[in-house]
């Protein structure tokens, strides 16, 4: 499945999750709790800064990775001009942006199983309490696998609507998918008991 | 076991492909997704705590970076865009859904799943957005209740969805829900 | 009555299976100490169910099953050493999005360790001539590739009995010669269902199954020459409008 990695190697990518996670972590509590537009706007040219740095592919995808943001950015906008308060609109679009981009910068930089393995850190005191989390490794790449599996299927559905039908499936290939996708579940749950899916972990 | 372990992950997988089905978009340039629509169904078909776990694991697989939401969002932005208190409203919203519909199995089965996705994919969600929304704009709850009010219409629609499915689905698979006990007469048709 | 495990590998005692009430297996007895078995019947005579019920994912509601001496639904930890199922459609087999992790999954529910899980994997590829395919994506495989994965996925256990329900179904003929001959050298006692006698010819052992009993067994060339010919006669005939139950 295509995710959100960037198309380039950047200097980020070799450094650890964990301590992307942590930076990231403090940098928003920071963002949200200074209401100094000065400090905003500093955090905003940084950020930019270092979507510039991997250079022009990976900016271009980057920002693409934001426009899902263009909506509120226009309401805020809106809102505070109507308000007569444009400033603290621009100081909440610079804190919203630069916030949303940090955070999809250590998305777009780290892989999906350095994640996990930050994860898996980070619930072993649960382990040590007895709390199992082996069906966390068994359901992720269930699901990982199944998204292209059912967009697959779907599709066919859909073409098989469209041979017989003039109308459009939308909303009605709802039902058929999720009876698909409940049978599937049945027919992989024999197959993981088949294999000792859920037996309580042993010791090595 | 497994087979629980199996249908939390599938359904993941489907709420993700709603997501995909190009939204509609209401007469005032509002679109609409079914990706809401899997979070009720979720809950309204696997019940409380599988649907919620579903739920779960679909929004944790989408903090890890998969493009899971709908228009192929994901990552860490989401949670620090003006949406976070949907995403992270979208497992309690299955969760409570769930709980509704299994107090309330008594009811014809379309009725009893319509009630619990307007409760939990309605107003528990909303609760959360709203509260979102009001902290990363900087806005009141009232100014941000306003903004996502636009949204609700579609909501509702969809919980009628919900309800109409799952009538569905009592009448054509009734031993797939778990909180569902058919009359006998449909067991031996 | 007491089954020893000094008894036959494949043992089935009066072994009865019903969903709802209505009988889906009845009275299916079978005792085996053959390395290929074949299994045969129409549409819907229960031969998943049987397969289901011998890789102890279905509690039989009568008798007893026994493999290698193992109770196969009760003792789960035993039994995914000594039976692996392979489905039909390889779809609803596979876990993992790459083919190292799905094969390396078995190994490590046997209590490898992971540097042990990931060994034994290469070594299971490189014995198939795949060692390539480590870390290739699921999704971008060819079907027979699917199939191929699934097989080494469920060798790669050493289950003493393979259970095949229909495996080859809509692959081509030199996908099937070539998946029909690693299973073979696989040295795994076979449990082979199938709806094309032709996989059968060879085998040591042929079960019939007609609507939930056991209609006739023995060596392959009589039984599945008797049900070819019976096959043929109901094909003469229309009974595709009766429904059951
Ligand atoms: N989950 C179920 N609910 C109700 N009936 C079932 C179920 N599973 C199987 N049956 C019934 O049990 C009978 C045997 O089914 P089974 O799948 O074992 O047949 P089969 O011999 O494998 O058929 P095929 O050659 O089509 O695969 C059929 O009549 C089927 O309708
Ligand atoms: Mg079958």
């Amino acid at each position: 499945m295509i995710s959100l990695s960037s198309p380039v190697r950047t200097w980020a990518h070799g450094w650890r999750a964990g301590t992307k996670l942590a930076a990231l972590c403090v940098a928003t509590m920071l963002l949200f709790v200074i209401g100094n537009i000065g400090f905003q706007a500093a955090a905003f040219a940084f950020a930019l800064l270092l979507y510039c740095l991997p250079g022009m592919v990976f900016l271009r995808e980057g920002l693409g990775h934001l426009r899902v943001l263009i909506p509120f950015v226009v309401i805020v906008l809106i809102w505070h001009l109507v308000t007569g308060d444009p400033a603290g609109g621009i100081k909440t679009i610079m804190r919203m942006v630069t916030a949303v981009a940090l955070a999809n910068l250590v998305t777009m930089t780290t892989s999906l199983t350095a994640l996990m393995d930050v994860v898996r850190w980070m619930s072993s005191p649960l382990r040590r309490l007895g709390v199992s989390t082996a069906p966390l490794e068994i359901v992720l790449p269930l699901l990982i696998r199944f998204v292209p599996v059912l967009t697959l299927r779907a599709g066919q559905m859909h073409q098989s609507w469209r041979a017989r039908s003039l109308r459009r499936a939308n909303y009605r290939i709802v039902l058929p998918m999720m009876l698909m996708a409940l049978d599937d579940a049945d027919r992989v749950g024999e197959a993981l008991k088949a294999r000792g899916g859920a037996l309580p972990e042993q010791e090595n | 076991m497994e087979k629980d372990l199996a249908r939390i992950a599938l359904f993941a997988a489907l709420i993700a492909i709603l997501g995909l089905i190009p939204a509609i978009t209401l007469g005032f340039g509002v679109p609409i997704t079914a990706q809401s629509l899997g979070v009720m169904l979720a809950g309204a078909v696997l019940g409380s705590r599988q649907g919620g776990l579903a739920v779960l694991l679909f929004v944790f697989a989408a903090a890890l970076g998969l493009p899971l939401l709908a228009g192929g969002r994901g990552g860490l932005g989401v949670f620090a865009s003006p949406t976070v208190g949907f995403v992270v409203g979208f497992p309690v919203a299955a969760f409570v859904t769930g709980l509704v519909v299994e107090k309330l199995h008594r009811l014809p089965p379309g009725v009893n799943a319509g009630i619990g996705a307007f409760i939990g994919g309605i107003v528990v969600m909303y609760a959360f957005g709203t509260i979102g929304m009001a902290i990363v704009l900087n806005k009141s709850l009232t100014e941000a209740a306003l903004l996502n009010s636009a949204f609700v219409l579609g909501d509702l629609l969809k919980a009628g969805l919900c309800g109409m499915l799952v009538a569905a689905i009592a009448r054509l698979r009734p031993q797939m829900l778990p909180w569902y006990r058919a009359p006998v007469s449909h067991i031996f048709r | 009555m007491a089954i020893s495990s000094a008894d036959s590998p494949v043992l089935l005692e009066d072994v009865g299976y019903r969903i709802n009430d209505m009988p889906v297996l009845a009275g299916v007895s079978v005792r085996s100490e053959a390395m290929r078995i074949g299994v045969i019947g129409r549409n819907g005579s229960g031969k998943s169910t049987l397969a289901r019920l011998i890789a102890g994912l279905l509690e039989p509601s009568e008798g007893q099953i026994r493999i290698e001496g193992v109770d196969v639904y009760k003792d789960r930890r035993a039994a995914i050493r000594t039976v692996g199922i392979l489905f039909q459609n390889p779809e609803h087999q596979i876990i993992f999005p790459t083919v190292g992790e799905e094969i390396g999954f078995g190994l490590r529910q046997l209590g490898a360790s992971k540097a042990d899980a990931v060994t034994g994997t290469q070594k299971v590829l490189a014995q198939f001539g795949k060692a390539h395919w480590q870390d290739a994506p699921i999704h971008a495989l060819s079907q027979g590739q699917k199939h191929l994965v699934c097989m080494m996925s469920v060798l790669a256990m050493r289950p003493r009995l393979l259970v095949l329900d229909e495996p080859f179904a809509g692959l081509d003929i030199p996908t099937r010669m070539q998946l029909t001959r690693h299973l073979n050298d696989a040295g795994t006692r076979l449990l082979h269902i199938t709806h094309d006698t032709r996989d059968l010819e060879e085998y040591d052992q042929v079960f019939w199954l007609d609507r939930g009993h056991l209609r006739a067994s023995g060596v392959a060339r009589q039984v599945l020459q008797d049900f070819t010919q019976e096959m043929v006669r109901i094909g003469g005939g229309d009974d595709l409008s009766l429904l059951a139950g």
